[in-house]
């Protein structure tokens, strides 16, 4: 089962080989009582120990496939499940320390049922995750 | 004659932020059965791993459940994302698509009704004018499935509204069996909600102080309603809800000779577990009173 809170505490962890970390990643349920199509979504934005990595250049990885923003914006054939959570994949040269971090995310989504005005909807959520590897 | 009562059911809503993290399908099915509730409601993209395709094995144990826990499904709860892309709405040939797969799915899984979640194009939420097209293509599909589609009426529209005066005129001019209003309680809401995390000035004047709907109204449409999603958010220990003024909606339900489901869509605070206490006050209160009226002389 998942964790209630939207940045689950496996999942965390740098990316690229050790000794030259190109950034890192971590698991992302979503924010809303329904799944939806991976479209719906517009992005995530990160930040870690007060570093904000914004929506436009992080990377979600949907049912195993790795999009840009533009592309997940396109991404009519992808489904963002409730009890699958995504994986954010974030670019920071030498990646995090080993420890623990306070990480806060905004997970932007579009509901078409809510006026266009209102649009999209920001969930933000900050808790203290930790890098092991 | 004894006039038959409501039904009473669950939505796995209700459950939202327990559903998945420590109550299992199956938890659920065990939750509703014991409160002597026979309807189980969903929402096909929270409940059906998989979605829209789920697994035969998943399936399988679907029945079973409902089997083991003598559950029938009620309602199945879908959406018309009109604004799936950003260059572009939905054809009304794609929500029908869209539709159908979602009936299809919805009747393998034992379901009666489908309620569409349709996406606006406007501040008063005016839904995308395509849901007409949409819908009237996917009739016949319905009738075969033995669906019935049912928008929901839903806060901060209120029962005197031209968008329900749009469905009753498609159902008029359809002559259609297989399409009906759905009836959230949320509009009868009579007191404010407690604060919202992110919650707007526009939001809070529209609908979280309540639209205070006249439970009267709802006899203007009692023909059309085929399932009524108990909305609430708040019991306290003495059964009495803070928001929803039960003791005035019940009356009416039972004048207007309204026999489907009551299915409890909780919608308060998500703390762990909460829910499952708050659900079993409402069936409690909710039979209270049909008691009570059963009981009095000026009851039908």
């Amino acid at each position: 089962m998942l964790e209630r809170t939207l940045v689950q505490t496996r999942g965390f962890r740098n990316t690229g080989p050790e000794g030259a970390r190109t950034g890192f990643e971590f698991l992302l349920r979503l924010p809303n009582y329904r799944g939806m199509r991976a479209s719906l979504a517009d992005g995530v934005d990160v930040t870690v120990d007060g570093e904000t990595f914004a929506y436009t250049a992080n990377r979600l990885v949907v049912q195993g496939r790795e999009l840009t923003l533009e592309q997940l914006r396109e991404a009519t054939d992808l489904r963002w499940a409730i009890d699958e959570p995504v994986i954010v994949r974030v670019a920071k040269p030498g990646g995090l320390a080993v420890g623990v971090h306070a990480i806060a995310v905004g997970v932007r989504i579009r509901q078409p049922y809510f006026p266009i005005e209102f649009q999209p909807s920001v969930i933000h959520e900050t808790r203290e995750a930790t890098i092991v590897l | 004659m004894s006039t038959q009562g409501f039904r009473y059911g669950v939505s796995l809503y209700s459950y939202t932020g327990d559903f998945g993290t420590v109550l299992t399908l199956e938890d659920a099915c065990a939750q509703i059965a014991d409160l002597g509730a026979t309807g189980i409601e969903i929402l096909g993209e929270a409940h059906v791993p998989g979605y829209p395709d789920p697994e035969r094995a998943w399936i399988d144990h679907w029945h079973s459940l409902l089997a083991r826990y003598r559950l029938e499904p009620t309602n199945f709860g879908c959406w018309i994302d009109t604004r799936l892309r950003l260059a572009r709405n939905l054809t009304a040939i794609e929500a029908a698509e869209d539709l159908e797969r979602d009936i299809r799915l919805a009747a393998r899984l034992g379901f009666r009704y489908v309620r569409p979640k349709i996406g606006v194009v406007s501040m008063d939420l005016k839904p995308d004018p395509i849901w007409e097209e949409a819908v009237e293509r996917v009739l016949d599909i319905a009738a075969r499935s033995d669906i019935i589609l049912c928008p929901e009426i839903h806060a901060p529209t209120p029962i005197r509204h031209p968008i329900v005066e749009d469905y009753v005129r498609f159902i008029e001019r359809t002559g259609t069996k297989h399409f009906g209003l759905l009836i959230d309680t949320g509009i009868f809401q009579d007191r404010p909600l407690p604060h919202w995390p992110g919650e707007t000035e526009d939001m809070r004047r529209t609908f979280l102080n309540g639209i205070r709907v006249d439970p009267a109204d709802f006899l203007r449409v009692a023909q059309y309603v085929v399932f009524i999603q108990a909305k609430f958010h708040h019991i306290d220990r003495h059964l009495q809800d803070q928001h929803i003024p039960w003791e005035r909606v019940v009356p009416m339900l039972r004048q207007a000779g309204y026999t489907g489901y009551l299915s409890s869509e909780y919608e308060g605070s998500r703390e762990p577990w909460r829910s499952l206490e708050q659900v079993r006050r409402q069936h409690a209160l909710l039979r209270k009173l049909e008691r009570e009226l059963s009981a009095s002389p000026v009851a039908r």
